[in-house]
């Protein structure tokens, strides 16, 4: 338990500290930090229907940031998940498209079915790769990133586009509304019942089942777990699979809830934002789901501060990519205060 | 005779404390000029604490440290080095990517410029006058550990070192290697070199050293006293201290290194022949990898109630029968069964539920993931035996594990905390626990005490013993030659992947020892 508390304990300090760094180069730009910071909280959290904005942002991200989790806490570092988001959002349009006109009881299970499956094939290559050869996820499943925004793009303005689409950004013909669950507005009982149902049934498979201890095990010390009869194989493609599959999940979800189309190009930060959520909550489900929320506030904050407030929107990029930057240095600073402070007995 | 008692370290009242554990407390001593000194203890006696403060690698929170009458400023690992102390560590610390000039150059860097010729010239000259055979063009990578180890030692005599401090140099050394070592230490004391050994095996301290000092938790229980002066077993005493368990009488002539009384229990050997074998390997062969030699023809037989031994210098072949009795390595030809199934194509899972346990040569490594918790090291196991996706109740394996632990004497405070912040030997004792349940048929233990202290090699020789008596069929593997004639049933011995020789008791250290270099008998 006070294992769990300090690693929530540090990455609060660190983002503590890179808010710090956010203010310095805020500053520097000519901006007043104070008002920035103001600015974004209020965006973020505090303004009416904030909660509402980060709840359909940080839905999605917490699906696919619960995939990430999976693959990383088996020791795979699949790095892949916008490219597997975008494979799961395609699938989905195709199958929407293809059923088109039938009864929306099937099609909206189809096309989840469709989204879930493009992504867990996406990420099913590399795991293959991985796991019969050898050949490095981080790379595999970077390069499936590039390959999945050239088949957006080809999709957008090819099989699928919209004869009577602007011509500024290619996109595929509008979903029928009774295929759609939620409005552009983006949250919907059903999101949220989706999100709740992901947690419920990864929080169980990463703390309940044999599976969820054999694969932490096998993230920290894959030798080990051969040595007791495993098979890396089982654990690692299951791994691979599942957090394939939830990004292709938050695919679907953004294309038939908030999007209601596929647009090229369309959210190209959800995964690393995702994989950044899955590392501050020190890949713990709860975590995520917390983690998600917060940044889903962010997220809602980088439309609100250029519109309301007429600051840039690249502040909020800023303050990612600093959080970013402070938790995965994982700085000895800051952990050997932390254990001092432990050993010092401050807690009560 | 006042040459011999000059005094060249004097440690006073040194108290080291790594947070809330202290390492060291209170301890005062001194060491003569021109002699061998070892210290010894268990592990986390603070051995390799002493090693470091004495050395200016650490420093010590209360006392201080005197080399030749001057007070070592403290932790100061440079002065240290000026005043002509020079530390040989536990685990090498050479680049391996380095050739072995390159690595003496670093640690001797004069400023001057040479080529690549001319540095190899300039320390060949060097390791020939020390008699260390190897070639300065070569890679530390790919130095075998004894060579590894002579020029460790060469790289600290290079700055002309008065006194040399190696810890446990024969942790990582063959019973060959380790004889190597100690002419090596003699012939330093000849020349005039002060040398404090670290050390946890008493023949060994009995063999090379001059006087002995016993550290206990931290604290200086005896010494230096003569070695002349001192027999095994109050030498065992000591460093075990009161608190222990009293050994067997076999448990304890092995440690001291007395074989005569052992092999007691020996004599009851019943005729096993008849009984039905737990291992049966029969013709197995493997193909080539980079684990030594692929295993050639090899048969054996493993019966109930019986302890194999498998002996053979490093690097013959051991590691990969291991691995393919675990199924880890693919067997190409002939058959494996275990209580008489046939698992030559069985996974290791097939294999384990069967009863096959595998104490495996690397602790660290292959027996415990030690970023991991205690709970879940131990339950592994188990947990490969269920379908993954059967559901389990991490607060009933962390109570199992907790009687488990206890049951085995290992020394926690929690079953969440990580493997790695226990000992060596309670480490060992947690893979014991998981791997010798009431289920195991056929034990693989492979260097079981390698590295651990005796009170924790002296636990895991009962613990063979007791798996015997309960009818386990047990392979062990060591390099300790004393430890397999002292438990095992039966020896063979393994060169070059082959089985090239097969003894029963009583045995014939000459004959073994024959088998192993491949001299014929």
């Amino acid at each position: 338990m006070t294992e769990s508390i300090v690693s929530v304990l540090r990455a609060l300090i660190f983002i503590v500290i890179a808010l710090a760094l956010c203010g310095l180069i805020f500053s520097v730009a000519g901006y007043s930090a104070p008002d920035m910071f103001r600015a974004i909280i209020d965006g973020a959290f505090l303004r009416t229907g904030a909660l509402q904005q980060a709840l359909r942002w940080g839905l999605p991200l917490f699906i696919t940031a619960a995939g990430v989790v999976i693959s990383f806490r088996a020791g795979y570092f699949n790095i892949g998940a916008q490219g597997q988001f975008y494979i799961g959002a395609i699938c989905a349009a195709f199958a929407a498209d293809w059923l088109n006109g039938l009864p929306a009881f099937i099609v909206i299970p189809a096309c989840f079915l469709a989204g879930m499956t493009g992504g867990a094939l996406w990420a099913m290559w590399p795991g293959i790769l991985r796991l019969r050869s050898g050949a490095d996820e981080v790379i595999t499943t970077l390069m499936g990133n590039f390959l999945a925004v050239i088949v957006l793009i080809y999709v957008t303005s090819g099989p699928l586009k919209d004869p009577s689409g602007s011509g500024q950004q290619a996109s595929s013909r509008p979903l029928d509304a009774a295929y759609r669950i939620s409005t552009s507005y983006g949250v919907s009982p059903t999101i949220i019942a989706i999100a709740i149902l992901v947690g419920v049934l990864l929080w169980l498979l990463v703390n309940r089942t044999a599976f969820g201890v054999l694969s932490g095990l096998a993230g920290r010390n894959a030798t080990m777990v051969t040595w007791q009869g495993a098979r890396l194989w089982n654990i690692g493609l299951a791994s691979f699979i599942i957090s394939g599959a939830l990004a292709g999940l938050a695919g679907t979800v953004e294309l038939m809830g908030p999007n209601g189309r596929l647009a090229s190009g369309f959210l190209p930060a959800h995964g690393f934002t995702a994989i950044l959520i899955a590392l501050v909550a020190n890949l713990s489900i709860v975590g995520t789901a917390i983690v998600a929320l917060f940044f889903g506030g962010l997220a809602s904050a980088a439309l609100y501060l250029p519109v309301i407030a007429g600051l840039p929107s690249s502040a909020i990029d800023i303050t990612n990519a600093a959080i970013a930057l402070f938790i995965t240095a994982k700085s000895n600073i800051v952990d050997r205060f932390l254990r001092n402070w432990r050993k010092r007995g401050w807690t009560t | 005779m006042s040459e011999e008692k000059q005094i060249v370290l004097e440690c006073r009242d040194v108290s080291v404390r790594y947070g809330d554990v202290v390492a060291l407390s209170g301890v005062s001593i001194s060491f003569a000029r021109g002699r061998i000194h070892a210290v010894v203890g268990q592990n986390g006696a603070g051995k390799t604490t002493f090693a470091r403060a004495i050395s200016g690698l650490v420093s010590p929170d209360t006392g201080e440290i005197r080399i030749d009458g001057r007070a070592l400023p403290s932790g100061n690992v440079n002065q240290a080095r000026q005043a002509g102390v020079e530390l040989v560590h536990q685990s090498f610390a050479l680049p391996p990517s380095f050739t072995v000039a390159e690595a003496m150059q670093f640690g001797a860097a004069d400023g001057r410029i040479y080529s690549r010729r001319g540095l190899e010239r300039r320390w060949q000259t060097y390791l020939d006058s020390l008699n260390v055979k190897v070639k300065a063009g070569q890679r530390i990578r790919d130095l075998p550990v004894e060579t590894l180890q002579s020029v460790e030692i060469a790289r600290a005599l290079v700055s002309d070192a008065r006194l040399l401090i190696l810890d446990e140099p024969t942790a990582v050394l063959s019973p060959e290697g380790a004889q190597k070592l100690f002419e090596r230490i003699r012939h330093l004391k000849d020349v005039g070199v002060t040398v404090i050994v670290i050390l946890h095996k008493i023949r060994e301290v009995l063999a090379i050293a001059d006087t002995v000092a016993v550290l206990r938790g931290g604290l200086l229980v005896e010494g230096p006293v003569e070695c002349s002066g001192i027999d095994a077993e109050k030498l065992a005493e000591l460093i075990i201290g009161p608190a222990a368990r009293p050994l067997e009488e076999d448990q304890k002539a092995a440690l001291t290194g007395s074989l005569d009384t052992a092999h007691a229990h020996l004599a009851q050997s019943v005729d096993r022949a008849t009984v039905e074998p737990v291992l049966k390997l029969s013709a197995v062969s493997t193909r080539h990898d980079s684990d030594g030699p692929p295993l050639e023809d090899i048969d054996l037989v493993i019966r109930p109630g019986e302890i194999l031994g498998l002996a053979g210098v490093e690097g013959n072949g051991q590691r990969t029968l291991v691995r393919a009795i675990s199924a880890l390595a693919e067997t190409s030809e002939g058959k494996i069964t275990i209580e008489g199934l046939d698992v030559t194509r069985a996974s290791l899972q097939t294999r384990r539920a069967a009863g096959l346990r595998v104490i495996p040569f690397e602790r660290n490594v292959e027996g415990l993931s030690l970023t991991s918790a205690l709970w879940e090291n131990w339950s592994a196991r188990e947990l490969l035996q269920r379908p993954l996706l059967s559901m389990v109740r991490p607060s009933e394996l962390r109570q199992r594990c907790g009687t488990a632990l206890d049951a085995w004497e290992v020394h926690y405070s929690n079953v969440t905390q990580r493997a790695g912040s226990l000992s060596g030997g309670n480490a060992q004792k947690v893979i014991l626990s998981r791997e010798m349940d009431e289920q195991a048929r056929l034990i693989i233990a492979a260097q079981p005490t390698r590295g651990l202290d005796i009170g924790a090699t002296a636990f895991v020789w009962d613990s063979l013993n007791r798996a015997r008596a309960r009818g386990c069929a047990i392979l062990l593997i060591s390099s300790d030659l004393d430890e397999i004639m002292d438990i095992c049933d039966r020896v063979v011995v393994m060169l070059s992947g082959r089985v090239v020789g097969t003894f029963t008791p009583p045995y014939d250290l000459a004959d073994i020892g024959a088998a192993m270099t491949g001299v014929s008998k």
